[in-house]
């Protein structure tokens, strides 16, 4: 149903590119097609995220706007890391009309390649009314697993539809299913909504990471330093990372054995458990929650229960939803009459 | 830690136009502050990214501060409203994880507030003292004691 509008949509001149997930042998990647006969080489809705789509949008529009008009197919997640990095600046959405649909949620990228599975199968067990426990955890603690109004342009219901549905989730989503001829339905997605969220609610209180030093020494315990989850985090877009300048972490060794000295030895490199506190710190307030991170780990650390539930109390500081809320992501904002609670050492004492 | 007696070290990131020219003045007004205070001189509060707090914390400070010119004092007019929403993540972060989040202080110290700049330094360095070692600062160390 969505290859048949994505060529209607050609048919009618709306639109003159796509971006969606095409299969590969062992997995899925994005595809861009210009051309109506290549829609069918499409999978709109693929089973398994290796890379975050918005990131890809990042680099198809990082030097110019798109100069054709582009319909970008997306996940929820994805949708949201869109709006974040429009916000910041790291996509033009000029000329591009976004789709997310109800998600069923994606296999991990290793386990897919192992133990296939189709969008179809893990859609059959959600409307069974139980969340696959095929999916990664990310998805399965997922806060909002459906289009939402505002995000994106169109949305697409499967979820307690008889008929998948279209609804418009922005004015350019309205006029371009009024354009298509298409009538507005109705979905009812708040059941699968509350799965979800009963889920996660859960999931961060069970999962949280506590005990300071040891607590988190022993979460990162295998970690490889590889950064793989810096790299595959599509909110973490900086040209040049703090934590890749090594210049900043160089010292003389005299450093190193002062050190030694004065912290009982010392583990090596020393900037290990500091380059996930360091990038908590810069990126978590807009964390998007698509949980690339964890499935990038070759050492299967699940980094999405640091991310996203430290995330979450950031976000909560600031009363902030990224990727959802139409205000500015709070590293680039400040009030001036606000969070006197972390002045002083008892909070705004004075 | 097995020494006697617990000398800890407190980065103080402060800035030129505000804290450094206070701590200037506590100094020619001969008002003392302990000498665990490692003043480092920078141009506004909002030129220290927070990450510069946690490494000192794990390098081996027992704490940092950040002082800024008072809100609407800014030399750059924003620059410690910025800041202050940075150490809002620094400490909700180290809370989140179960560190000490009193480890980082955030203080608006303008340049003529000598005797508050020494009664600050003061107040803060006898917390810490009380307080006892940061554990940041083990992170990734094969020391330290474990604490409850
Ligand atoms: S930290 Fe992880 S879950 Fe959050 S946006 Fe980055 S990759 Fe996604
Ligand atoms: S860790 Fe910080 S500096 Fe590095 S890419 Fe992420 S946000 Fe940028
Ligand atoms: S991807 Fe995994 S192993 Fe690599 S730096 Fe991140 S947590 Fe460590
Ligand atoms: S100039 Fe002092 S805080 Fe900005």
């Amino acid at each position: 149903m969505l290859k048949k509008f994505i060529k209607d949509a050609f048919d009618k001149g709306l639109i003159e590119a796509v971006m969606a997930p095409s299969a590969t042998k062992d997995s899925y990647t994005y595809a861009l097609i210009t051309k109506k006969d290549d829609v069918d080489k499409l999978t709109p809705i693929a089973p398994v995220m290796q890379w975050n789509g918005a990131d890809m949008i990042r680099r198809i529009t990082k030097l110019k706007k798109s100069e054709r008009k582009l319909l970008a197919i997306l996940r929820p997640c994805e949708s949201r890391t869109y709006k974040e990095l429009v916000k910041f600046n790291q996509i033009n959405p000029e000329n591009i009309i976004v789709l997310s649909y109800d998600c069923p949620g994606t296999v991990h990228a290793r386990n897919f390649k192992f133990e296939p599975t189709s969008a179809e199968d893990l859609l059959a067990e959600m409307k069974n009314g139980n969340i696959s426990k095929k999916v990664r955890e990310s998805c399965q603690v997922c806060e909002y697993p459906t289009p939402i109004k505002g995000v994106g342009d169109i949305g697409f219901g499967i979820f307690n539809t008889n008929e998948p549905v279209f609804f418009s989730l922005s004015d350019n989503g309205k006029e371009f299913l009024a354009s298509m001829g298409i009538q507005e339905g109705e979905r009812d997605d708040s059941q699968w909504v509350k799965i979800h969220r009963e889920n996660r609610e859960k999931w961060l209180k069970e999962e949280r990471i506590t005990g300071g030093r040891k607590g988190l020494e022993d979460f990162l315990s295998s970690c490889l330093n590889c950064h793989n989850c810096k790299d595959m985090c599509p909110i973490c877009f900086c040209k040049e990372c703090f934590f890749e300048d090594h210049s900043v972490f160089d010292y003389e060794s005299n450093k190193f054995y002062n050190w030694a000295d004065d912290k009982e030895g010392i583990r090596l490199p020393t900037d290990k458990s500091l380059f996930h506190v360091g990038r908590l710190i810069h990126m978590g307030t807009s964390c998007v929650g698509c949980g690339l991170c964890q499935q990038a780990c070759p050492m299967d650390i699940p980094l999405y229960r640091l991310f996203g539930i430290v995330g979450n109390d950031l976000q909560k500081v600031f009363n902030y939803k990224p990727g959802v809320d139409d205000d500015i992501p709070p590293v680039m904002d400040f009030r001036e009459d606000e969070l006197h609670e972390f002045e002083g050492l008892f909070g705004g004492e004075e | 830690m097995s020494e006697k007696k617990f000398d800890p070290v407190i980065v103080g990131f402060f800035c030129n136009w505000c804290t450094s020219a206070a701590a200037d003045l506590a100094g020619t007004s001969r008002l003392h502050y302990p000498p665990n205070i490692r003043p480092i001189r920078v141009m506004c509060s909002s030129t220290v990214d927070p990450v510069y707090l946690i490494r000192a914390l794990q390098e081996g400070a027992d704490a940092t501060i950040l002082g800024g010119c008072h809100p609407g004092d800014c030399h750059y007019i924003t620059g410690n409203y910025k800041a202050r929403r940075r150490v809002a993540i620094v400490k909700t972060v180290l809370k989140s994880l179960g560190f000490d989040d009193t480890r980082v202080l955030l203080e608006w110290i303008s340049g003529s507030e000598g005797p508050k700049f020494a009664r600050v330094m003061n107040e803060y360095t006898d917390y810490i003292k009380q307080r006892g070692p940061s554990d940041f600062k083990y992170l990734d160390s094969l020391g330290g004691e474990e604490v409850e």
